[in-house]
C-alpha cells in the first residue's frame, strides 16, 4: 500500500464517514483503494448497527407553564431531558452505525440548513427536521430545500411562523438564499422582499412540530424576484430558486469546503457538472473520487463533534452508555458544537477556529472521561513495540504518525490507554492529513 | 465567486494566510509576562464588545421625542416610561442605568448613524466589513490583526475571550490568542508521558498540524502563568452604586468574559488589545424583552467592568468600544420584531473619553433610504481615532488611505 493510498484512505473514512471502527481500516486498504473508494461512498439499504440504537421517545410538551407555577420546574426538566435523548441518540447512531455515511451526510446537512433548539426550545421539531434530513441526506437537494423551507424547526427559528401578508418578516426569506441555496451576491434586497412575501401563511406549533398552510394570511398576489414573475407559495419559491445556475454552483462549493477544503477554491468543473441535476449522491461520489483526496496540501481540522464520534468508533464507545452522560454534551458545547445546537445561522465555524489553547484543554479533559469506557484489547494483542504504534495509526485510521507523535507514543508503549490519550490529542490526529 | 472570500473570512472565524499560523503564539517568551514584564500603568489599553447579530440602535439609544419613532414600530417601540432621557431628543433605553452614569460622568460617548457606504444586510457580509474595517471584498485580515502586524511578536498582546478566535484578531503574520472561559487547568495525569512533547512541530507538519502543535505547547505554557491568575477573585468595584449591578448583570457570559480580563488587567498582562461579544441581538421577533435585556446586560457588565479598572488603578488606561454589525429596520415588521437594517450607535467608553456627549449626526427618520436609516458616520473613522490615540500607530498603517478621525478622546 502506497502512502497515497493510506492517505486517500484516512481521509475518506474520517471526511465521509466518521473514521474507521476496529479492524476497518486495515481491511479496506487490504480490499484495494479503488474498492475502499466505492464501499465508502455507497451505504447499504440496511444498517444494523444505526439501527440497533433505540429513538428518543419525545412527547409534545405543550406551551410553557406560567411563570413560577409549580408546574413550571417540571416541565422544564422534561423539556431539557427530551433535548439531551435527542443528543445522545444522535450521537449514538453516528458512533454505531456500521457505515457512517448516512449520519455524516445529515451532519453536513445539519451545519447547512443550521437551526439551533436554544431558539426552537423544543426537541420534537429538532429530531423531525433531523430525520428529514437523514432521509434526503444523499437523494435530490430540491426535495431537501423544500421540505426545509417549511419545516417546524426552521419556521420557528428563522421566524417563518409569524410571517404576514401584512407585514412580511424577511429572515427565512434572506438566508434561505444566502446561505441554503444561492450564496451572497446572488440576489438583491428586492428579491428578499419580495419572496418574504411568497413565504407568508406557514404556521407551526412548536412543541408538537406541526406545520399548517393559512391561506387567508398567504399573500396571493403575484410577485416578482429573480427574473420571474407569479404567484408562489413557498414550494413555489423553493422549487424556482434551486432551478437558478447560482444554485448548480453554490450547494457543490459549500460540500468542497466542508469536505476537501475551506481556503482553496473548488476549481474542477466536474464537481460542479455533478450537480446539475441537483443529485447529491451524485455529486459525494464525484467529489470523494476526486484527485484532490490525494492531494496532500488539503488537510482539514476535525471539528469538536467529528473527532469525539472517531474517538468513539475507533474504541468502541457508545456515547450515551458513558457515566453521567450529559458530561458528554457538556464538554462538546464547552469545545463550540453541540449538537443541534449552533451558534447562529451560518453553522459552525472550520479548520484553525478549531484549534486554540482552549479546545486543546478541552480535548484533554473529554479524553480521560472517554477513555473510561474504551476497550483497547487490539492494542493488547499487539507486542509493546513500533507494531503497536502501527496498530494504533490503523486502530484510528491515521495514515501516519509524525516522528514527533510517535517519541510520544514510545514513552507509553506498555500502557495501551496512554497511548491512545497520547495519539487522540496529538496534531496528527485532531487534524485528518 | 469573489464573494466567498468574503464569506470565509467570517465562516473560518479567523482565518488568514498559512505565515500568521505558522507564526503564531509560541508562548516560550511569555512565561510569566505579567511578573516579568508588567504593563507599565499609563498604557491604554482597547477592549472591543462585539454585539452579534444587528443590535436595534433606535431601541437603544431612542429618538424618543420624534413621533415618527413610536408611529413607524406600534408594539415595539419603548414606552415613555422606560427611557432614560439624554437630552430633549435623545434616550438611552431604560434598562441601561450603569450607561447613563457613565454618560453623567462625562465617559461615555455616543456615536450616531454609524455604518460604511452602500450598507451590506447580510450578517455574515456586514461583520466581516467592521471585522476587516474594509467594504472591500478582498480583504483578508482583521483590523487588530493588521496592528498587530506593525508590533513585535507577542501572543499576549490581543486576546479573544471564548473558544474561537475572533476574525479581526487575525493579521497577515501576526494573530491574536484566544482565552476560553473556564480557566487552562491542566487535567490531572494527562501530563505523565511527556506529553508536552506533542507540542513540538515537526518537520512534516502542514501548516494546520503545526498550529494544533502550537495551542499545546501553548496550553501547557500558558497554563502554568496563567492560573494562579484567574483563581484570584475578580476586582472588586470601588464605586458603583449597588443598583446599577442589579437584575441583569448576574452570571451573564459577557460579565463572566469581563470579570477574567479584569484579573488578568489587574494582574499587568502584557495585554493592549481584548476582544468580547455578546449574541441574541438578531431580533426578528418578540424584541422588546429579549433587546432590553441583553442591553441591561451589556450596560450593567461594561459599568461593572469600568469600576473594576477603577479599583485596580487603570481607569485612565482602559478604553471600551462596543458596535454591531448593522443597526434594524425602522419599521417594525409584523412579528413584534425588526428586520436587518443600516445604520446604528457605537459606544466609546472611558476615563480618557470626551464623553456626555455624541458624535456624528441622528439619522434622520423621514428621510430613510429604501426603509432604513441613512448613514452618517463612517465606522473606520472611530476605529481610525482607536488605532491612533489609543493604540498609538498610524492609522494608515491598519486601514490604508483612511485619514478622517473623531475627536473622542481627551488630549
Amino acid at each position: 500500500m502506497s502512502t497515497t493510498d493510506r492517505l486517500e484512505l484516512s481521509r475518506l473514512i474520517h471526511r465521509f464517514g466518521f473514521g474507521p471502527k476496529p479492524g476497518e481500516y486495515a481491511a479496506l486498504l487490504a480490499s484495494g483503494i479503488t474498492n475502499a473508494r466505492q464501499s465508502v461512498l455507497n451505504p447499504p439499504a440496511i444498517d444494523a448497527g444505526a439501527a440497533s440504537v433505540t429513538p428518543p421517545t419525545l412527547t409534545d410538551l405543550g406551551d410553557y407553564p406560567p411563570q413560577k407555577s409549580a408546574a413550571l420546574a417540571d416541565f422544564q426538566k422534561a423539556r431539557q431531558g427530551q433535548i439531551l435523548a435527542t443528543q445522545l441518540w444522535w450521537l449514538d447512531r453516528m458512533a454505531k452505525s456500521d457505515h457512517a455515511l448516512q449520519e455524516r451526510m445529515t451532519w453536513f446537512w445539519h451545519g447547512h440548513w443550521a437551526t439551533a433548539v436554544g431558539k426552537v426550545q423544543y426537541a420534537l421539531p429538532m429530531y423531525n427536521q433531523n430525520h428529514v434530513l437523514r432521509n434526503i441526506a444523499l437523494g435530490n437537494f430540491k426535495d431537501q430545500a423544500r421540505a426545509m423551507i417549511i419545516d417546524s424547526a426552521m419556521l420557528f427559528w428563522l421566524d417563518g411562523n409569524s410571517n404576514t401578508a401584512k407585514s412580511p418578516n424577511e429572515n427565512l426569506a434572506r438566508e434561505f438564499m444566502e446561505l441554503f441555496t444561492l450564496g451572497v451576491g446572488s440576489y438583491t434586497e428586492t428579491d428578499i422582499q419580495a419572496i418574504a412575501k411568497g413565504l407568508t401563511g406557514y404556521r407551526t406549533v412548536r412543541s408538537a412540530g406541526t406545520v399548517t398552510f393559512n391561506e387567508k394570511q398567504h399573500y396571493a398576489q403575484p410577485i416578482s424576484f429573480l427574473g420571474t414573475t407569479g404567484t408562489f407559495d413557498a414550494l413555489g419559491v423553493s422549487d424556482y430558486i434551486t432551478s437558478l445556475p447560482a444554485n448548480a454552483q453554490y450547494i457543490p462549493h459549500r460540500m468542497w469546503y466542508r469536505f476537501i477544503s475551506s481556503t482553496a477554491p473548488l476549481l474542477d468543473q466536474s464537481v460542479y457538472s455533478a450537480f446539475a441535476n441537483r443529485d447529491i449522491h451524485t455529486l459525494v461520489l464525484t467529489l470523494g473520487s476526486s484527485s484532490a483526496m490525494r492531494n496532500p496540501t488539503y488537510s482539514q481540522v476535525k471539528s469538536p463533534v467529528e473527532w469525539f464520534v472517531s474517538v468513539c468508533r475507533a474504541l468502541a464507545i457508545t456515547p450515551s452508555a458513558l457515566p453521567i452522560n450529559s458530561n458528554v454534551v457538556r464538554y462538546l458545547a464547552t469545545m463550540g458544537q453541540e449538537p443541534i445546537n449552533p451558534p447562529n445561522v451560518g453553522g459552525w465555524p472550520a479548520d484553525e477556529a478549531w484549534i486554540n489553547i482552549s479546545s486543546a484543554q478541552t480535548r484533554l479533559a473529554f479524553s480521560q472521561y472517554l477513555l473510561q469506557q474504551a476497550k483497547f484489547d487490539s492494542l493488547t494483542a499487539v507486542a509493546p513495540g513500533d507494531a503497536r504504534i502501527n496498530a494504533l495509526a490503523d486502530l484510528l485510521g491515521v495514515a501516519q504518525f509524525s516522528e514527533r507523535t510517535k517519541s510520544v507514543l514510545r514513552t507509553a508503549l506498555s500502557d495501551p490507554k496512554q497511548m491512545v490519550l497520547i495519539a487522540i490529542n496529538s496534531p496528527d490526529y485532531v487534524v485528518n492529513a | 465567486m469573489d464573494t466567498l472570500s468574503r464569506r470565509k473570512f467570517l465562516q473560518l472565524m479567523g482565518v488568514s494566510s498559512a505565515g500568521a499560523i505558522a507564526t503564531q503564539l509560541s508562548i516560550a517568551d511569555i512565561v510569566h509576562a505579567g511578573q516579568t514584564r508588567p504593563l507599565p500603568t499609563g498604557t491604554p489599553i482597547l477592549v472591543v464588545v462585539t454585539l452579534y447579530g444587528g443590535n436595534d440602535g433606535l431601541n437603544t439609544v431612542i429618538p424618543h421625542t420624534d413621533p415618527i419613532y413610536k408611529a413607524s414600530r406600534p408594539g415595539i417601540y419603548v414606552p415613555d416610561s422606560q427611557l432614560i432621557p439624554l437630552d430633549s431628543e435623545l434616550a438611552l433605553n431604560g434598562t441601561m442605568s450603569g450607561f447613563k452614569a457613565l454618560w453623567d460622568a462625562g465617559d461615555l460617548a455616543i456615536v450616531r448613524g454609524v455604518g460604511y457606504p452602500t450598507p451590506d444586510l447580510s450578517h455574515f457580509t456586514s461583520m466581516a466589513i467592521w471585522q476587516s474595517a474594509s467594504p472591500d471584498e478582498s480583504q483578508r485580515t482583521g483590523w487588530i490583526g493588521r496592528w498587530l502586524d506593525t508590533q513585535s511578536h507577542d501572543p499576549m498582546q490581543a486576546i479573544g475571550l471564548g473558544s474561537v478566535l475572533p476574525p479581526l484578531l487575525v493579521g497577515e503574520n501576526e494573530v491574536g490568542s484566544v482565552l476560553p472561559l473556564g480557566g487552562l487547568l491542566i487535567p490531572t495525569g494527562t501530563t505523565s508521558y511527556e506529553l508536552h512533547k506533542l507540542g513540538v512541530k515537526d518537520p512534516s507538519d502542514g501548516p494546520l498540524q503545526a498550529a494544533a502543535a502550537t495551542a499545546i505547547n501553548d496550553l501547557l505554557g500558558l497554563s502554568k502563568n496563567l492560573t494562579p491568575i484567574l483563581k484570584m477573585p475578580a476586582p472588586q468595584p470601588d464605586d458603583l452604586p449597588t443598583q446599577a449591578g442589579g437584575s441583569f448583570g448576574s452570571d451573564s457570559s459577557l460579565s463572566q468574559q469581563l470579570d477574567i480580563i479584569a484579573k488578568l488587567i489587574a494582574a499587568q498582562a502584557p495585554t493592549k488589545v481584548w476582544a468580547v461579544s455578546l449574541g441574541g441581538f438578531d431580533t426578528h421577533a418578540d424584541e422588546v424583552k429579549g433587546q432590553s435585556a441583553l442591553l441591561g446586560t451589556v450596560s450593567s457588565a461594561i459599568s461593572r467592568f469600568m469600576s473594576q479598572m477603577h479599583g485596580s488603578n487603570r481607569q485612565n488606561d482602559v478604553i471600551v468600544m462596543v458596535h454591531s454589525e448593522f443597526g434594524r429596520r425602522v419599521a417594525a415588521n409584523g412579528t413584534q420584531g425588526t428586520d436587518h437594517g443600516t445604520a446604528g450607535p457605537v459606544f466609546v467608553i472611558g476615563n480618557g473619553v470626551d464623553g456626555g456627549k455624541f458624535y456624528g449626526d441622528q439619522p434622520s427618520l423621514s428621510k430613510l433610504v429604501d426603509g432604513n436609516l441613512a448613514v452618517t458616520t463612517d465606522f473606520r473613522d472611530i476605529y481610525a481615532t482607536l488605532i491612533e490615540d489609543v493604540l498609538k500607530v498610524p492609522a494608515e498603517q491598519v486601514i490604508p488611505g483612511w485619514k478622517t478621525k473623531l475627536p473622542l478622546l481627551l488630549a
